[in-house]
């Protein structure tokens, strides 16, 4: 009796976690990414590894640098940041968390001049990527993670 | 009417009296054969009566009866407990099994079956842009588009003929 416990609890615990697994607060990523062709590329940094492939697809530059981030650990789904960069911000406010993610709303801006804007519904499974404006030889994206 | 045998049976046990008795005994055709047969009964039954009686119990004897009933009534009942319990197969541990397995193979359903059979809902799962404007002054010429690429399950917002910056613009 006393074996058949000591294994049935932590089998019940892991089941009772994947049950309630899914209303866990979560950790939004959000990075300004500076997309180049180089003759020696860095390595893509550890939080754009799951899109490495579909970054260099989508925009044809085989070099990502991370030039400013932030992570937020959403509890409310109601909760507001930035991540800066020397020159440019991204300023998320999220507005609330659906069954399939968090409603975001994104405004980037070049020192304080609002460049762009936009409303995205981000899921939980899917990243967003946003093409901003050229940067020298390279160019500015804007990714948003749900880790 | 009393008939000739209830009268010889209430005649036997001497039960007849006065007028009833003389009328019975005047009916007899063998008065002397009679009065002998009654003496044989009476005698019969004063030895049925000595032999056959219940044994009387003293109080010793009595008190031990009533004690050994007791302890076999007493001792019969949980015993039949006991079986009952013996014989069900919802132990608890089995119990405790039975709900965990029934658990977890809910889990496994809800989990794994059925968010895989609806491919059909998979677009929800992938990020949506709502809505985009770029500051018609600072760019007057840009146009935005976006795309889904469900294989990868990205979504791009892709923006054309924003204003270029100086590469001095990349620093950290």
């Amino acid at each position: 009796m006393g074996r058949s416990l000591a294994f049935l609890i932590p089998f019940v615990s892991l089941i009772a976690g994947v049950v309630s697994g899914g209303q866990a607060a979560e950790t939004v990523w959000s990075g300004l990414v500076i997309a180049e062709n180089v003759a020696q590329p860095q390595a893509v940094p550890p939080e754009l590894t799951r899109i490495e492939g579909s970054l260099k697809k989508f925009f044809g530059y085989n070099q990502f640098q991370v030039i400013g981030q932030s992570q937020k650990t959403l509890k409310t789904g109601q909760e507001d940041w930035l991540a800066t960069s020397k020159f440019f911000g991204l300023h998320v406010d999220a507005q609330g968390e659906s069954k399939a993610g968090y409603v975001l709303s994104l405004k980037l801006y070049k020192e304080k001049e609002l460049l762009l804007e936009t409303d995205a519904k981000l899921s939980k499974r899917s990243p967003l990527v946003i093409k901003g404006p050229q940067v020298g030889s390279g160019q500015l994206l804007l990714v948003l993670v749900i880790q | 009417m009393k008939t000739f045998e209830e009268n010889w049976t209430a005649w036997l046990d001497g039960q007849l009296s006065g007028r009833e008795l003389s009328e019975f005994e005047a009916s007899l055709p063998d008065k002397a054969a009679a009065e002998a047969e009654k003496a044989d009964t009476r005698k019969l039954g004063a030895l049925l009566k000595s032999e056959l009686g219940a044994p009387a119990l003293t109080n010793e004897e009595f008190f031990s009866h009533q004690l050994r009933e007791r302890i076999m009534r007493e001792s019969s009942v949980p015993s039949v407990k006991r079986e009952g319990k013996a014989s069900t197969w919802w132990t608890i541990p089995r119990l405790l099994w039975t709900g965990t397995a029934s658990l977890a193979v809910f889990v496994i359903f809800t989990v794994f079956v059925i968010r895989d059979k609806n491919p059909a809902e998979e677009s929800q799962y992938l990020t949506q842009i709502l809505n985009a404007r770029v500051d018609p002054v600072v760019s007057p010429n840009a146009t935005v588009s976006m795309f889904e690429v469900k294989q990868d399950r990205v979504t791009v917002l892709w923006t054309e003929g924003l204003q270029s910056l100086p590469a001095d613009y990349a620093a950290k």
